[in-house]
């Protein structure tokens, strides 16, 4: 096999041929070589023999128990027709996820769904309520809510829009705007006990009243009258020309705050809170069900009218407050200090110093304990932790002193 | 003793038997059978059972030192071949798919044993046949080469798969096959040249 060199055909190649691994045309011109050259012929015959040497390492005996088990599990095994079922059953089901037709009917079947249910259902959230009162087969209350969300909608899209078929329940629309009118005013009287008593009169002769009043008198300070009074606002500025004339004006000021806005959107509210209320009460009269689904009825409907009264609450004072505008009066007394010649006795003060002395005494020692009381068993317990060592410290100082 | 090497051509890649036993008169291939088998047909498993139950057997016990355990993976071979069959795909030769399920089993078998002997170059220490000095030389002369080699050389001569069918199992190139079957038949005439000069 060392003959490699002198040899068109290298031992490998020899090797390939005998193991059959050359190509057709190399094998066949290989074998012709081997006819006539001594050298190669030798080096394949070297291999077979090399190989036959290898077959002398031959196993002993053969396997003894290897049929039993495979044969018994064999047996086990189901029979041709399932088993090419079963086999089969994936791979039809690979064949049909691969198939472009699957997914072409199957995105057909989602486009179709969609039209038949998707577009629909769209539609139907913008239709005005004759579809939203379609007749209910139950007495289902989170059903009874998408009721009540679809007139509270429609009544606050109509109400900006000037009422819809539902909107003459009450409460006019206002013409112009709504304005709620303040003012304040501090005024110095020229004569105290008239004015005060003027006041009163004064608001009832415009067609208002006082809505609160607070006087104050205390020794050696002006008397002084604090008054919140209602007056028709058509009427405010006659009251405040009438209150000039009751003394110097201090202070003075007016305001006006619209509240056109916040009037209509609360009333629209109320409008669909009503619209609601309505519903519920036509579904309670036309509907049966469980008795607990008509409980949840009922406190749903006792829940609207609660609203319902909060909002019509809000909605007169907002109308009174336009109607009628709010003045508030200070109404203060021109002051004039006076001579105090009614001074207590030398002895009577005496008695007093000694008496509120002995006073700050009693609560001083009466602090004390208390103090003593809340904080004494703490003080002394951190105390004894610091000073411990503190102590330790201080006696190693002085013994190195 | 079947001969191991063929002019090419003659190599028996595929094989065949008469089914005269299970009344399959014609010849039919092994990946025939495999086909067969895979759509229920249990006759066409006993043939390929009877076909290869020998070279599986001798394909563990000349890789293992237990008699026993060779035979439990022989059997073992063909029942992952029986529960696994569901999974069997044509692409290749069906002999190169057996062999793959005994190679895996033969490293899971060595992993798990802690005995590595493609690692250290051990091979099985009771030898197979004590009564054949000629064995005993053969067995020696293997254990000396290297790892990869002898089993290339194994496959070769024993197995007798092709070359491509080994480089398959092994995941080498062809010509990497080649060139290592060839380095391990000079190794091996190296070792065994004392004894054929004494013969």
């Amino acid at each position: 096999m060392s003959q490699t060199t002198q040899h068109e055909f290298a031992p490998e190649e020899v090797m390939a041929y005998l193991d059959g691994e050359l190509d057709s045309a190399r094998a066949a011109a290989l074998a012709g070589h081997l006819e006539h050259c001594d050298g190669c012929s030798a080096v394949a015959a070297e291999f077979r023999r090399l190989s036959g040497r290898l077959l002398d390492f031959q196993i002993d005996g053969g396997a003894k128990h290897l049929d039993e088990r495979v044969l018994d599990e064999l047996s086990g095994v189901a029979p041709a027709t399932a088993r090419k079922a079963n086999a089969e059953k994936p791979r039809r089901w690979r064949l049909a996820f691969a198939s472009p037709y699957t997914w072409a009917l199957a995105g057909v079947l989602i486009v179709a769904l969609v039209v038949r249910f998707g577009i629909p259902n769209l539609l139907l959230s913008h239709k005005p309520t004759s579809a939203a009162t379609e007749p209910v087969n139950t007495f289902d209350i989170p059903y009874l809510a998408k009721m009540q969300s679809a007139p509270i909608a429609k009544a606050t899209a109509g109400a900006g829009g000037g009422g819809g078929e539902e909107g003459a329940i009450e409460a006019p629309q206002p013409t112009g705007p709504m304005i709620a009118q303040t003012a304040s005013l501090t005024i110095i009287a020229n004569n105290y006990d008239e004015a005060s008593g003027s006041l009163g009169r004064l608001a009832a002769s415009e067609g208002g009243y006082v809505q609160k009043l607070d006087a104050q008198a205390t020794p050696d300070t002006p008397r002084q009258i604090s008054a919140t009074v209602r007056v028709p606002a058509k009427q405010l500025a006659g009251f405040l020309a009438e209150l000039h004339k009751l003394g110097r004006v201090q202070q003075e000021s007016q305001a006006n705050e619209e509240v056109t806005d916040q009037y209509v959107d609360l009333q629209a509210r109320l409008k669909s809170a009503r619209a609601s209320e309505q519903r519920m009460l036509q579904l309670l009269a036309t509907r049966t069900g469980k008795l607990e689904d008509v409980l949840d009825a009922e406190r749903e409907l006792a829940r609207i009218r609660g609203e319902i009264e909060s909002m019509e609450g809000q909605r007169n004072l907002f109308a009174h407050r336009v109607e009628y505008a709010t003045v508030d009066v200070r109404l203060q007394e021109e002051y004039r200090a006076k001579l105090d010649s009614a001074s207590p006795s030398a002895r009577t003060r005496i008695w007093n110093a000694a008496v509120e002395g002995y006073g700050n005494f009693a609560d001083g020692v009466m602090a004390l304990l208390i103090f003593l009381l809340n904080y004494g068993m703490s003080i002394v317990f951190w105390c004894a932790i610091v000073m411990v060592p503190a102590g330790f410290v201080w006696r190693w100082w002085r013994s190195r002193a | 003793m079947r001969g191991n090497f063929f002019p090419a051509g003659d190599i028996l890649r595929v094989k065949g038997r008469r089914h005269e036993a299970h009344g399959l008169a014609e010849m039919t291939t092994d990946d025939q059978l495999a086909i067969e088998f895979q759509q229920g047909s249990r006759d066409a498993f006993r043939e390929l059972f009877e076909r290869y139950r020998e070279p599986i057997y001798g394909f563990f016990r000349r890789r293992l030192d237990n008699p026993a355990r060779a035979e439990e993976l022989a059997q073992e071979c063909f029942l992952a071949l029986l529960r696994n069959a569901k999974r069997y795909e044509p692409r290749a030769a069906f002999r190169s798919y057996l062999y793959g399920v005994a190679l895996n089993m033969l490293s899971a078998e060595r992993r798990k044993s802690g005995r590595e002997v493609a690692n250290d170059g051990q091979m099985p220490d009771p030898p197979v046949n004590e009564n054949t000095d000629a064995s005993v030389w053969v067995r020696q002369a293997l254990e000396r080469l290297e790892t990869n080699d002898r089993e290339i050389l194994m496959l070769r001569e024993y197995e007798q798969l092709s070359y491509a069918e080994i480089a398959g199992l092994l995941r080498l190139p062809v010509n990497t096959v080649r060139s290592r079957l060839f380095r391990a038949r000079m190794a091996l005439r190296e070792q065994l040249a004392p004894v054929q000069g004494k013969d």
